[in-house]
């Protein structure tokens, strides 16, 4: 399929529901060590007593780019099998995750942008916890190509 | 070239602590001290494992092939994991108690295995807000063949 082809086939309006994610210190450790990560904001609970700045935890809260990296699996998992190829993810963190929290993503296809020479997607972004606390937004971008960039 | 041996990184973030920049000493426009880091099949497998991220596209070579990418990638979101990768242990990124506000990415050239990426650190604004202390981060990375593969801006709350 080109891309025309296949910008045609998806629609505005289109929502993709992420995989439910629940935090626990295993799945901290493990993007620990997937990202390299290991403050001490994620691990250690008497580190975690400290106030910081103005704010203070309720105990050790999970990684930010956890959140990135969920919102991310979201987006490729509905592009890749349409052949979209994600361009850009722009996301706030309104609200730490703490263990014991599910969050799940839920995309929304906005608007479809066909330009002088690209197809785009334009998605909205948010992350809600199990109370149905929004706990971060975004926005993404995705693209149609005929060739990946960089191929050889 | 430096292989990137996860095995092999310093998980202990007070390490160096007192060597790394605070807000007060963070310069908008110096350099953050990088190393390029060469990704094999291995290191994205695992990254792609350790994020959950299941397609095999990142991690099945046969299947890879059949597709319009021609071969294995890494998740776009790899970046998170390079930029530790590629920095040091007095980097302030790694200071203890730095919150991430939220982060822009832009991705341009998938990375595949063998790459080597070069990153491009630096702090491009700080400020005060409601009594906290911003940094704004931006990094660029390249590979081999000197192709941007993702550019990226991010907010951190700097620890007092």
């Amino acid at each position: 399929m080109t891309a025309e082809e296949q910008f045609n086939n998806v629609d505005e309006g289109d929502v993709i529901t992420g995989r439910p994610f629940t935090v626990s210190r295993d799945t901290i450790q493990a993007f620990a060590d997937a990202s390299l990560d290991y403050n001490p904001l994620h691990f250690d609970d008497n580190y975690m007593k400290n106030k910081f700045g103005r704010t203070s935890f309720d105990g050790v809260i999970m990684h930010g780019m956890q959140n990135f990296a969920l919102i991310t699996r979201t987006l490729t998992d509905w592009l890749i099998p349409r052949g979209g190829f994600h361009r850009r993810l722009e996301t706030r963190w309104l609200k730490p995750v703490q263990l014991g929290h599910t969050i799940t993503p839920v995309v929304t296809l906005r608007n479809k942008k066909k330009t002088e020479k690209g197809y785009w997607l334009l998605f909205d972004v948010e992350v809600n916890n199990q109370d149905g606390m929004l706990v971060a937004t975004g926005n993404a971008m995705a693209e149609f190509l005929d060739v990946i960039p960089g191929k050889r | 070239m430096t292989i990137l041996d996860l095995d092999d990184f310093e998980t202990d973030f007070w390490k160096d602590v007192d060597k790394r920049a605070t807000w007060d000493e963070i310069i908008p426009g110096e350099l953050r001290d990088t190393r390029p880091v060469t990704l094999t099949q291995e290191v994205i497998a695992r990254y792609a494992k350790g994020v959950g991220e299941d397609n095999p596209l990142y991690f099945d070579e046969e299947y890879a092939k059949t597709t319009i990418y021609g071969g294995i990638i890494a998740p776009p979101s790899i970046h998170i994991l390079l930029m530790f990768a590629c920095t040091t242990t007095e980097d302030w990124m790694r200071s203890p108690g730095t919150i991430n506000a939220g982060q822009n990415w832009s991705y341009h050239v998938p990375i595949r295995p063998g790459d080597t990426i070069t990153m491009r650190g630096t702090a491009l604004d700080r400020f005060i807000r409601k009594d906290r202390m911003f940094a704004v981060h931006e990094n660029t990375f390249t590979n081999q063949h000197g192709e941007v593969v993702c550019t990226g801006r991010g907010q951190t709350i700097r620890p007092a």
